[in-house]
This record gives structure tokens, C-alpha cells and sequence, in this order.
């Protein structure tokens, strides 16, 4: 077995102690320094980002409660509008119906009037042919010239017990 | 026929003596020169533009520094931290020389099949953990041996064991993944040899060595989940003997 050679141990030790020495003070000085100043970096980057989208997300959730409030108010606000405008137009719309019923009542009465005036003459005149017709019927039936005062008491007295 | 041992010889390509020492510049030496050069340059370009979303490659780069940050911080605590870079790059040398080792064509040299390699890291991570155990408690470190709530007659068996466990951790440690290595890497060798040697038998033996190929196709899969399996458990049992030497038990 080649390995068990004792002459050629001393060469390899010093060789490996030599290379080895050598890589010893390019990682200590050198490399690792440099990757693990890397990973730093890369670590400070990835916390930094994550502490400003944090910051950034807070704000964002600001804005949207904000608008939300607005909203909010804005809806209130619409519905308050529109409940005073339904009572204004209700007010509204009834003095208007209060108006024309009023004034239609009124026109109902003077038309009333009119009829009861135009009746009451429409009576006068009945009676007044009444009783000429019964002076007529009268005085051809049997000559009598009666008084008329007479007659139209009698058609009264008539027309009264007819009426009732 | 070559040994399926072959591949674990070191072969000098410079040599050099210092003091009498044999510092021989080897295929050995080569493959850990490239190991760290490769690291080097897996970080290095996968970091070169520090971008804050990473593309592929940096992506690639990050995921083995989290991978063994988070191994480290789990098993030692906050307290391992200043001991990361050590970690890590014994992770990825141990890594990149095992999966360097797997390259086809090349026959690059695995360097981490040697109990010489492996067992010098081993050492160093147990003196150094030690080290560190003894800065950090002073005398008191010593205490780690003697496990909690035994009656003092057991304290008499259980104190050596406990001594002798620790001591064999750098054994432990070196050869497991030096077993591993040369264990994955001979049975390939020996499962290819048999796809030769079938078909220098003619045509029938030309069919037969389709079976010890597909054999050699799946154990190929298997060695890269060791080279990566093998790389973690070497960091991660340095991590847990800092964590002992950091907070005892």
C-alpha cells in the first residue's frame, strides 16, 4: 500500500500545511468576510422592504377607512336629502290638494245656488201657470171669474201637500 | 496488470530538500495546490459580482457558506463563530480533493485516500481543539473526562475510557475518511480491471464486461454522494469536538 510509505509523509504534510495555510488566509481575510457582507446586505435589503411595504400598507389601509368614512357620509348625507325633498313635496302636494278642494267646494256651492235659485223660479213660474191654468179650467167649465188670490191659494195649499 | 493500489502512489515532480527534509514537489502537492486553487476560484468568481439577487454561481457560493455556517452554529453556538473560516475551509479543501479525485481521464491523485494527509489534519483539528479547550477552561478542561454524577468507584473505569476516547478521536477522524477514499476509489479500480480483463476474452467476454461497467456507473454515483458525504462529517465532527472544547459537556 502505497500510503504506508513513511517518505512520502513529510512531503504531503508540508505541502498540505503550506496550501492549507494559504487557503486559511484567503477565506479569513478575503471571502468570507465578503459573503457574509453580502448576506448582510441582502438580509438589511429584504427587512428594509418589508418594514416600508409595511408602512406603505398601513397608509393604504388609512386611505380606504377614509374613503369608506366618506362614503359613509356621502350615503348619510344623500338619504337626509332625500327624506327632507319627500317631505317638502308632500307638504307641497297637500296645501295644493287643500287649494283645489277648497276651491272645487266652492264651485260646488255656487253651482248648488245656481240649481236652488233656478228651481225656486222654476217653482214661482209652476205655480203661476198652475193657477192660471185653473182660473182657465174655471171660468170654461163653469163661468165663474174666480178672484185669482183664491186660486193661487188653492194651488198653493196644493203644491205644498205634494211637495211634502 | 497494474495494482488497483497504483493510483494512491505519490510520484515526485520536483525534488526539493530543505534541511534535510523532503519537501518534494509531488502529484500529491499538485492535487492540493489545485484543490485550493479551485476553491479560490469557485469563490472568487462566484463572488465577483456581489449582487444582492444572486445568479447561479453565487447562488452556488453562498449555499456552502450557509450550508456550513449553519452547521457550525448549531453544533458549537455563536461562541464557534470566530472559527468559521476554518471550518469552511476545511470543508471545501476536504471537498473539492475529493471530488477532484473523482475526475475521469485524468487520473488526478486523491490526496485525502492518504492516512498521512488525513491524519495531519486530524491532528491539527485535536491539538487545536484542545488547545482551544484548555484556553477557554484552563485546568478546569479536565474535568471534561470525568462524567457527571458517577459514583467514584465507576469514576476509576469511566475516567480512561473517557481519556481514551478523546485521544482516539484524531484516529477516528483521520481514518475514516482516509478508509472511505481508498476504499471507493480501489473498488473502482478493481471493477474496471475486470472490464478488461473480460474483454480480452473475446466476444462473449466482451458481453460479460457490460455487467462489472454498469457496476462501476452506479458505484461512480455512489463515490461523489462519499466525496460530499465524507467532506460533511470531517467538518462537522470538528465542529462538534470545538463545541466540546468550547462548552464541555
Amino acid at each position: 500500500m502505497p500510503q504506508l510509505d513513511i517518505a512520502v509523509f513529510a512531503p504531503q504534510i508540508f505541502w498540505l500545511a503550506v496550501v492549507f495555510a494559504v487557503l486559511y488566509i484567503f477565506m479569513s481575510r478575503s471571502a468570507a468576510p465578503k459573503i457574509a457582507d453580502v448576506l448582510k446586505k441582502r438580509q438589511d435589503t429584504i427587512s428594509d422592504d418589508l418594514a416600508e411595504a409595511e408602512k406603505l400598507q398601513a397608509s393604504a389601509e388609512e386611505a380606504r377607512l377614509a374613503y369608506e368614512k366618506s362614503q359613509e357620509d356621502a350615503r348619510n348625507n344623500a338619504a337626509a336629502l332625500v327624506l327632507k325633498k319627500r317631505e317638502e313635496l308632500k307638504a307641497e302636494a297637500e296645501t295644493a290638494y287643500q287649494k283645489l278642494s277648497e276651491e272645487l267646494a266652492a264651485k260646488a256651492d255656487e253651482a248648488q245656488a245656481k240649481i236652488d235659485a233656478a228651481k225656486q223660479k222654476a217653482l214661482a213660474e209652476v205655480r203661476d201657470v198652475a193657477t192660471d191654468v185653473c182660473s182657465d179650467i174655471v171660468s170654461q167649465i163653469s163661468g165663474l171669474k174666480l178672484d185669482s188670490k183664491v186660486v193661487s191659494e188653492a194651488v198653493d195649499s196644493k203644491m205644498t201637500k205634494g211637495e211634502s | 496488470m497494474a495494482s488497483p493500489l497504483d493510483q494512491f502512489t505519490v510520484i515526485k515532480w520536483a525534488d526539493i530538500e530543505v534541511a534535510g527534509y523532503d519537501i518534494s514537489f509531488t502529484n500529491s502537492s499538485a492535487a492540493m495546490v489545485a484543490s485550493v486553487a479551485l476553491v479560490a476560484l469557485f469563490v472568487t468568481m462566484g463572488m465577483r459580482k456581489n449582487a444582492l439577487v444572486p445568479g447561479r454561481w453565487q447562488s452556488s457560493v453562498e449555499m456552502c457558506y450557509e450550508f456550513v455556517a449553519k452547521m457550525l452554529g448549531d453544533t458549537a453556538g455563536p461562541d464557534g463563530r470566530k472559527y468559521f473560516p476554518f471550518i469552511f475551509s476545511l470543508f471545501m479543501f476536504v471537498l473539492f480533493a475529493n471530488l477532484i479525485g473523482m475526475l475521469p481521464w485524468l487520473h488526478p491523485f486523491t490526496f485525502t485516500s492518504h492516512i498521512a494527509v488525513t491524519f495531519a489534519m486530524a491532528a491539527f483539528v485535536f491539538v487545536g481543539v484542545t488547545l482551544i479547550g484548555f484556553i477557554t477552561h484552563g485546568f478546569k478542561f479536565l474535568g471534561f473526562f470525568v462524567p457527571h454524577g458517577a459514583p467514584w468507584y465507576l469514576l476509576l473505569i469511566l475516567v480512561p475510557i473517557e481519556i481514551i476516547s478523546y485521544l482516539s478521536r484524531p484516529i477516528s477522524l483521520s481514518v475514516r475518511l482516509f478508509a472511505n477514499m481508498v476504499a471507493g476509489h480501489t473498488m473502482l479500480k478493481v471493477f474496471g480491471g475486470f472490464v478488461v480483463s473480460l474483454s480480452a476474452l473475446g466476444a462473449a467476454g466482451v458481453v460479460g464486461a457490460f455487467f462489472p461497467l454498469a457496476f462501476i456507473v452506479a458505484l461512480t454515483g455512489l463515490e461523489l454522494l462519499v466525496a460530499c458525504l465524507q467532506a460533511y462529517v470531517f467538518a462537522m465532527l470538528t465542529c462538534l469536538y470545538l463545541n466540546d472544547a468550547l462548552h464541555m459537556h
